[in-house]
């Protein structure tokens, strides 16, 4: 769950501040190839969002005047970064889940959608099995937003949730709509490495943004030697950095680098990092008195379903929002973006499906797919030996880790392919689920899960052997440079006829020309 | 081979089984493993049909609590203990889905019938000014991540759900009342919904992963707002705290005080004392329990500890800040104990009232902005932490026996063991265990006589728990809980286990008694 903050340009610390600034920032992080439209999007609303937060009941910490602080996040020209301690994701979703009771909306909690469902080429509902009964649903919606999240939990380390599998990517995929920027896959700098139980639980920016310092064994303040922004560099080059330095030789006994922000003052870390207080604590490892150990953990996807300014989708009747979606970060994400983009875009996404709803008729659902998804479903019940879905994602997310990490070669990442590929074949037509009950059966939905990570893995991987460059968070050690004449592109995946299709296309610019 | 823990756990699927039924599970230990760990290593290599939630594994989401040898917990953040066997099950209040995994619909629905949103009713202004002091006091609710443990773990809702809200509903109530922002009367909300039904146990902040104070900055705050108000304190309440007001204690005068049976003023001679400690009777020990005190002070002076007994004292305002009359406390009573106990020029303040001792050590310094000159502590802490103690001159005392261990000297004070240390030491004393020793036994937060149907029914099941044990005496140190207890097992008819204060039953090891 986010922790350190959320962009907007409020100007509150530093007035200088603009969106257009925001917006600079942002492109320059993405190392170019964000859709300058969702940017430029993106970076006006934030404000107005957090606004809307604050108005609901959100409470963010504050300047001496009594508005909302914001603090220094990577790459970031301004003070920028709005937060509630370390823990302003919590807070947004405090926040959300009060006004979401305040306006009396319908929640169903605990259903996992399995696909979503179409007819004459437009989105029409979805098809889902409620967790605690197991009981087929069927959603006939005349508008329908993707909201799913990311897929963090395809690698072996990660700041991810349990729920964090692609399930969006691998559903849009499917349903036909179309992904971008799918090999661009964010690692943070910092992730716990000690115990192996906390391993790869994240160790916010913010701790850097309060004046964290990294250093090696040595007691080397390497940053120095890759960046002149030193710990507040992009997390693409920090992570490498961390990366390197544990490769090299340079690291910690527990893997990892040194994180010390003991030389702040205990009470801004007790009230500002509160979160990594305890969760260190809990590892005995008092932040206030001794460094952290940190190494790289999977954390973000940037790319994902493509969608346009309104926030479509290129299938009708679907629109999306928030982690599912790709083309706002490009190649690489600033910390505190992915939060504004949930707000910002989440409104987009639910006043253009409500408007549209207004003028179209309650969809036909097409049975033939209902019966589909329930013969798919039942399968893995029915079968009575097979592959568990543990063994399959273990197995996935160290290959991922492995040949589609940090660092990636073009040798490797064909491997990782056809590792993928008989995956598909071999694997997951016999998956299959321990018990036979329906009701609360996780290993049951978790047959899905894996199933929509094979998939998200495989694009991912395609796309990034694609990619014949090195740029973002995509970085190849067999092309370390990146390729403005061939790649200054996005990879757009569809599905054509049963099978992956992959093209280069322009990437839209409106205000910025590349390298200005 | 790896050293493993056996970990048992609930296990039921409706749809299948007749009833619920524990299954235990061999899990290898290393160092740093969490309970969420142990779970899914038992769900990942032993058993897929295990039902149970998680998702963030990072304390933020709050899915995983369930309840690990006897305290709800979060399982992500509960360490496994190398040594330890251990026994997982379901959150309490809720019916069970399968296994681990409770339907917390009844819980959620509460939540929204209390209006839980900041409610306005002039449009925000864009930006909204609001200081970092403003939102201080709010912040610390805003952590909570509603995963249940606290309702789980409170005496009070689960002997009247209904009545009391619970731990988690009343933070709530005091993050809106405080927010400057809501326009909703939320201590009203809060009164209809059990205000007064909380003993202060702290059994919730004990278990809360995000060590919310809510009884003391959520409950008591809102009674005082309460009180401040009209609506509080209850008529139970009245005449012991008018009293306390008026004559400085909560009880009135039979027969001869402690403080008129003992040498006060100055401390009671002891031949090369090794420390000097003031003592803090407290009401109900000098107008009630008077042998108690002289117990302590012949205990003390037994370990060759100096005490100097005060000449006078006050209430010490703990029944009044408990009900919600802070103010009152403040002006009337507070400013007289200090000026009382710093006078006596010791370093360490004993008290046998734990209610007494939490209140000194814990309000005292809020409510008059400063530190105090000398340390508080119970005499179990006392004994058990800074004495080395006179086993020599005890005799046995024969006695089986069971513990009851007072809130507000387990949480309140946070001496959870000290008890049991000191008791062990009297030759003759056979501890048996009772279930829950550390459970609240409902007198404490004024519910006694506040509420005394709640508490009665926490009182039973106290009771119940101590026949249970076997034991033919319950020990404890606390005026309160003992007359609890007393009253209690009288009503169950179990007359004949008797209950003792610590002190008691020590005084009479050392005088050769037989108790
Ligand atoms: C530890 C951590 C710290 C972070 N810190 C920050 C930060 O400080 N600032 C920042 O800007 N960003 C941060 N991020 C990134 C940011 O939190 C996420 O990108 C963002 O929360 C994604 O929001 P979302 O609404 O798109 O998806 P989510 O919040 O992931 O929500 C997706 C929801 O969809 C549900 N779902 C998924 N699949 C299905 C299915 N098949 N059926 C039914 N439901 C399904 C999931 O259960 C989940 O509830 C952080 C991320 C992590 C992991
Ligand atoms: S202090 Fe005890 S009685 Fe009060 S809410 Fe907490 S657990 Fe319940
Ligand atoms: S108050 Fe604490 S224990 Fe209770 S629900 Fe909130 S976080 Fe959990
Ligand atoms: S898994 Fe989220 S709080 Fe434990």
């Amino acid at each position: 769950m986010a922790e350190g903050g959320v962009n907007a340009a409020l100007g509150n610390v530093d007035p200088e501040d603009s969106w257009e600034s925001h917006f600079k920032d942002t492109v320059k992080g993405g190392a170019w190839i964000n859709n300058q439209k969702l940017v430029e999007t993106l970076t006006k609303e934030a404000p107005e969002r957090i606004l809307d937060l604050e108005e609901y009941g959100a409470l963010f910490d504050r300047t001496p005047e009594g508005k909302i602080v914001q603090r220094p996040f990577g790459k970031q020209s301004y003070r920028r970064t709005c937060y509630a301690s370390d823990r302003t994701g919590h807070e947004f979703m405090a926040t959300l889940v009060e006004e979401v009771r305040r306006r009396d909306i319908d929640v169903m909690e605990e259903i996992f959608v399995t696909n979503l469902l179409k007819t004459n080429n437009t989105v029409v509902g979805a098809f889902g099995i409620e967790y605690k009964t197991g009981d087929f649903l069927v959603f006939r919606a005349k508008a329908t937003v993707l909201a799913a999240g990311g897929t963090g939990r395809i690698y072996k380390t990660t700041s991810n949730a349990a729920q964090d599998t692609g399930d969006g990517y691998a559903m849009g995929y499917r349903a036909g709509a179309s992904l971008i920027d799918m090999e661009m896959f964010q690692f943070h700098p910092t992730g716990m490495v000690f115990p192996e139980s906390a391993c790869g639980r994240l160790v916010t920016e913010g701790v850097r943004g309060e004046g964290g310092i990294l250093t090696n064994i040595n007691n080397e303040r390497f940053m120095k030697r890759y960046d002149p922004r030193l710990e507040l560099a992009g997390r693409d080059v920090v992570a490498r950095a961390n990366a390197t330095e544990i490769l090299e030789g340079r690291g910690t006994p527990h893997g990892g680098v040194y994180l010390n922000i003991s030389h702040v003052d205990a009470h801004i870390i007790e009230d500002r990092l509160k979160t990594m207080l305890r969760q260190f604590l809990d590892t005995g490892v008092d932040i206030r008195k001794e460094p952290m150990e940190v190494a790289p953990t999977a954390h973000h996807l940037m790319g994902g379903v493509m969608v346009n300014e309104e926030v479509a989708t290129d299938l009708k009747g679907l629109w999306a929002a928030g982690e599912v979606t790709g083309g706002i970060q490009g190649g690489n994400r600033l910390g505190g973006n992915a939060l504004a983009g949930t707000q910002v875009f989440g409104k987009i996404a639910g006043e253009n499906a409500a408007k549209y709803a207004q003028n179209v008729e309650k969809p036909s659902i097409d049975l033939a797919q209902v019966k589909k998804e329930i013969k798919h479903a039942q399968s893995s019940l029915e079968r009575r030996k097979g592959i568990r879905p543990v063994q399959v994602r273990t197995k996935l997310a160290n290959l991922m880790w492995d040949k589609v990490g940090i660092f990636r070669t073009g040798k490797e990442l064909q491997e990782a392919i056809s590792e993928i590929g008989r995956m598909q074949m071999e694997e997951i037509p016999r998956l299959y689920a321990t018990g036979k009950g329906t009701r609360y059966n996780h290993e049951w939905i978790k047959t899905f899960e894996v199933e929509n990570m094979v998939l998200t893995a495989e694009m991912m991987a395609r796309a990034a052997l694609m990619r014949e460059e090195t740029r973002g968070a995509h970085y190849r050690k067999d092309l370390p440079k990146t390729d403005n004449k061939n790649w200054f592109v996005n990879i757009v995946i569809k599905q054509e006829n049963g099978k992956m299709m992959f093209k280069k296309v322009p990437v839209v610019m409106t205000l910025l020309k590349q390298g200005a | 081979m790896a050293k493993t823990v056996k970990i048992k756990v609930f296990r039921y699927d409706p749809d299948i089984d007749k009833e619920p039924h524990y299954e235990t599970y061999e899990v290898p230990y290393s160092e740093g493993l969490m309970i969420l760990d142990a779970l899914n290593y038992i769900y990942e290599n032993i058993d897929g049909t295990l039902a149970y939630r998680w998702a963030c594994r990072a304390g933020q989401c709050g899915s995983c609590a369930v309840i690990i040898n006897g305290k709800p917990k979060i399982a992500c953040r509960a360490a496994l203990e190398k040594e330890e066997d251990v026994t997982i099950t379901p959150l309490l209040q809720f019916p069970v889905i399968k296994d681990l995994v409770v339907d917390l619909e009844r819980g959620l629905r509460r939540i929204e019938r209390m209006r839980p949103y900041v409610e306005r009713v002039k449009k925000a202004p864009r930006p909204e000014i609001m200081t970092a002091e403003a939102i201080e006091p709010i912040k610390e609710f805003r952590e909570c991540i509603e995963c249940w443990a606290c309702i789980s773990a409170c005496p009070a809702v689960a002997e009247a759900w209904q009545e009391f809200s619970g731990p988690m509903y009343h933070a709530k109530f005091a993050r809106l009342q405080f927010d400057e922002r809501d326009v909703e009367d939320r201590v009203k909300m809060a009164f209809i919904e059990g205000l007064y039904k909380c003993t202060t146990c702290r059994a919730c902040v004990e278990v809360c992963p995000k060590e919310i104070e809510i009884p003391e900055k959520a409950i008591e705050k809102m009674r005082a707002i309460a009180v401040r108000t009209g609506l509080g304190p209850l008529p139970g309440h009245a005449e012991y705290t008018s009293r306390a007001i008026k004559f400085g204690r909560t009880v009135d005068k039979i027969g001869t005080s402690l403080l008129e049976m003992v040498q006060t003023g100055y401390a009671a001679r002891v031949k090369n004392p090794k420390d000097t400690v003031g003592y803090f009777p407290g009401c109900l020990t000098d107008y009630r329990l008077q042998e108690v005190g002289k117990a302590i002070i012949e205990i003390l002076t037994k370990n060759n500890i100096e005490v100097i007994v005060p000449s006078e004292f006050t209430c010490c305002g703990s029944p009044l800040i408990r009900a919600g009359l802070v103010d009152e406390a403040k002006e009337n009573l507070v400013p007289k104990n200090v000026k009382i106990l710093e006078g006596l020029g010791v370093k360490t303040v004993v008290t046998g009232c734990p209610g007494c001792g939490m209140t000194i050590k814990r309000n005292y310094p809020e409510l008059i902005g400063r530190e105090l000159g000398f340390e508080t502590m119970h005499v179990s802490q006392y004994l058990a932490r800074n004495v080395d103690l006179n086993v020599n001159d005890m005799t046995s005392v024969n006695v089986k026996a069971t513990i009851h261990n007072p809130c507000h000297l387990n949480r309140g004070l946070g001496a959870p063991d000290d008890l049991e240390n000191v008791m062990s030491k009297i030759p003759g004393v056979k501890l048996v265990e009772m279930e829950e020793a550390d459970r609240c036994c409902g007198a404490g937060g004024g519910v006694r006589a506040g509420e005394r149907s709640i508490s009665m029914m926490m009182a039973r099941r106290k009771g119940e728990f101590i026949i249970n044990s076997g034991a033919e005496a319950c020990v404890t140190q606390c005026p309160f809980c003992y007359i609890q207890i007393r009253d209690i097992l009288k009503q169950l008819g179990y007359e004949q286990i008797k209950v003792y204060d610590l002190a008691d039953l020590m005084v009479k090891s050392y005088r050769g008694e037989k108790p």
